[in-house]
């Protein structure tokens, strides 16, 4: 049972984090690789800001969310956007968004190395406290609580939402054929720019959750988590977001598992093995559909 | 002959790209001249090639500074004579092994540059290695602990491996009864690796501890809850904790969520306040160093003082390291008498043989490698004391 309960927080850790990732490539077909730069940048602005202010809980998650939001927007504003109008069509932009990103993603980490020396950093200066729970042996703090039920409530929310909303049906009009979805009417760069907002305002969430969880962050956290995510989302199948929630859980278990039978560093190895062997036996991920659609 | 048209222009201008070419090879390679040998020239030009950004931007940086403080204490002391003046000039390696490389031969290259301070980065330090040793420019690495780095007459470190004087640690459990002690380690680190898996199993047989588990994680691990749970559940007399910077926050602060309420004693990774974000978690955290600004001797006050005037700040153990290791160069041209590279070379072994007093202690010498005694300290939560020098 604590395993499972260990699963759970890890996985709601991972799926925060891969959940603006999948946002933005399941529906506007952008694969930000900036995210995880925007992840360590937004949990920083809120350690940065809370080393001068004590500041409770919501307060950093609200700086971080916001940093996370407007970063994430401005990219894909100022990068993703014009590399897409230069491009004959968005396969061939596929590409040149990828890497954009990747020097997008050069800059905020530059400036959180510089500003930390690679120390690593959290909100240590914060009026928060952790508290442990035990109830029937099993072990749990107030912050696994609240990682868990952020994670899982707002997965479920953002499916939701993407399948019942108007905008989400616009989204995945997009996603769909954008030049479409155009001519009905569907505005798709100011519709981009909001779904990298939303992208962004979750990787700054998992940011500040993931420091609060795990007391501690460090500037190569994002690059780390960022290749965890790409595999989640190929597992549970581009375009489903329950894949991506499947994905994040189902990687989580692997990894608790396999820590719990002390093969620590056969994580990866055997995380990665087992995703290999599902793509295999089926290529389009788990709740992925054969023929090419993003939604 | 004239050669007709555009032919005849693309052809003149190859023949003169490649006479410039040879003209380039025939004036430059080889040994670069090193200046007169014997004698002190006026100002000593040294080279600095390290990381001061990237992930162990914090060697570097703290490197630089107390480079710069002893440089400033031996041209004020007028230690190598009268007007002779020492500079460095710094380059950042970016954690880039190919920057490392072409900084390393561009500073081979330059006649002027006496030695260099190598890179602090164990593969960058290792890739520079042979290069310089082949060009014959004394080079000291500090940090670097990889193999490879130390190869021959011309490289040097001023940093002491951390297994070296990781018996401190040990001795401290054993004179405490804390014999039943569990190990967490960072296995994909060298460092930690070669502690976790060779050298900590020697010391436990020599200072009868047991080592009654064992955990390997991998260096992007950033959840130790499974480990915190079975450690507190087993509940060893101690723990040795062995993880880069950022994971030891997350593992110390885990280990006591889970109710783990034994000595928890750690590496030099953890010193400088890097545990500072695990807050009451890391109170009582032992490790040892070969540096602490709470050391007692007298140079080592100094020292302290003297970084505290120049930087608003206590210097960390890489400060230190960086501030003996240019006493060592500058003893080296004292010895020797001689500022060219072969006479800091020669000098620099000599004075290695010899051995000096730094702030790191007493320094003594393997080859060309430093050895400390170290020190250990204990962090209360928001500082370093001194458990034993």
């Amino acid at each position: 049972m604590q395993e499972l309960l260990n699963t759970l927080t890890l996985g709601s850790i991972y799926l925060l984090f891969a959940l603006g990732m999948a946002l933005a490539w399941s529906t506007i077909g952008i694969l930000n690789f900036a995210h995880g730069a925007i992840f360590v940048f937004s949990a920083f602005s809120a350690h940065f800001v809370s080393e001068y202010v004590a500041m409770p809980m919501p307060m950093l998650i609200l700086i971080s969310v916001l940093v996370g939001a407007t970063l994430s927007a401005l990219t894909q504003w100022l990068a993703f956007e014009q590399i897409l109008k230069r491009s004959t069509n968005h396969r061939s932009a596929e590409l040149r968004v990828l890497i954009g990103g990747i020097g997008v993603a050069a800059i905020p980490i530059a400036i959180v190395d510089r500003a930390t020396a690679s120390a690593p950093f959290g909100f240590a200066n914060s009026t928060y406290k952790s508290e442990v729970y035990e109830f029937m042996g099993l072990r749990m703090t107030n912050t696994s609580l609240i990682v868990i039920i952020a994670g899982v409530g707002i997965a479920v929310a953002l499916t939701l939402w993407l399948r019942a909303s108007r905008q989400g049906l616009g989204l995945r009009a997009i996603g769909v054929d954008s030049e479409t979805a155009s001519l009905m009417g569907v505005n798709r760069t100011v519709m981009a720019i909001g779904t990298m907002a939303i992208a962004g305002g979750l990787a700054g969430l998992a940011g500040a959750l993931q420091v609060f969880q795990l007391q501690a962050m460090g500037v190569a956290t994002g690059d780390q988590l960022l290749i965890k995510a790409f595999a989640m989302i190929v597992l549970g199948g581009l375009g489903s977001m329950a894949g991506v929630i499947l994905g994040a859980f189902v990687l989580a278990g692997a990894e608790t598992l396999i820590f719990a039978v002390d093969l620590g560093t056969w994580v990866d190895a055997v995380s990665f093995g087992l995703i290999f062997i599902v793509l295999l036996v089926r290529p389009q991920g788990i709740f992925g559909r054969q023929e090419v659609r993003r939604t | 002959m004239e050669v007709p048209g555009t032919r005849g222009r693309l052809l003149k201008a190859t023949a003169a790209l490649a006479g410039i070419a040879m003209l380039a090879a025939c004036g430059g390679g080889g040994e670069a001249s090193a200046g007169g040998a014997g004698g002190i020239a006026r100002d000593v030009k040294l080279k600095g090639i390290y990381d001061t950004t990237g992930p162990v931007a914090y060697a570097g940086v703290g490197a630089s500074k107390g480079m710069q403080l002893a440089m400033e204490e031996i041209d004020e002391q007028d230690f190598l004579g009268k007007d002779v003046r020492l500079s460095l000039e710094e380059v950042d390696t970016a954690n880039a092994i190919e920057r490392a490389s072409s900084e390393v031969s561009r500073a081979i290259a330059d006649p002027e540059v006496q030695a260099i301070f190598g890179p602090v980065s164990g593969q960058q330090a290792a890739t520079v290695a042979p290069i310089v040793e082949q060009a014959k420019v004394p080079t000291i690495f500090n940090q670097a602990g990889s193999d490879g780095v130390v190869i021959g007459d011309y490289t040097f470190r001023g940093t002491a491996p951390m297994y070296s004087y990781y018996d401190i640690a040990a001795k401290y459990l054993s004179d405490k009864g804390l014999t039943n002690v569990a190990v967490l380690y960072n296995a994909t680190f060298p460092t930690f690796a070669e502690i976790g898996e060779k050298e900590f199993p020697k010391l436990a047989e020599e200072h009868g501890l047991t080592i009654a588990s064992s955990y390997a994680v991998q260096s992007n691990t950033q959840d130790f809850t499974a480990q915190a749970q079975e450690i507190a559940a087993n509940d060893p007399d101690a723990v040795v904790m062995l993880l880069i910077a950022p994971q030891s926050v997350t593992a110390l602060t885990q280990m006591s969520q889970a109710g783990y309420e034994g000595q928890t004693v750690a590496s030099s990774v953890q010193a400088a306040g890097n545990v500072a974000q695990a807050g009451k978690h890391a109170a009582g955290l032992v490790y040892p160093v070969d540096f602490s600004a709470t050391q007692e001797s007298e140079l080592a006050v100094n020292f302290v003082e003297g970084f505290k005037e120049k930087y608003g700040k206590a210097p960390d153990q890489y400060a230190a390291e960086g501030y003996d290791s240019m006493w060592w160069l500058a003893r080296a041209i004292k010895a020797s008498g001689d500022s060219s590279r072969e006479g800091i070379q020669k000098g620099l072994k000599q004075v290695a043989s010899e051995g000096f007093e730094g702030v790191m202690g007493d320094l003594s010498f393997e080859g060309n490698d430093i050895r400390v005694k170290g020190v250990l300290v204990k962090w209360d939560g928001s500082k370093e004391q001194l458990v034993s020098e």
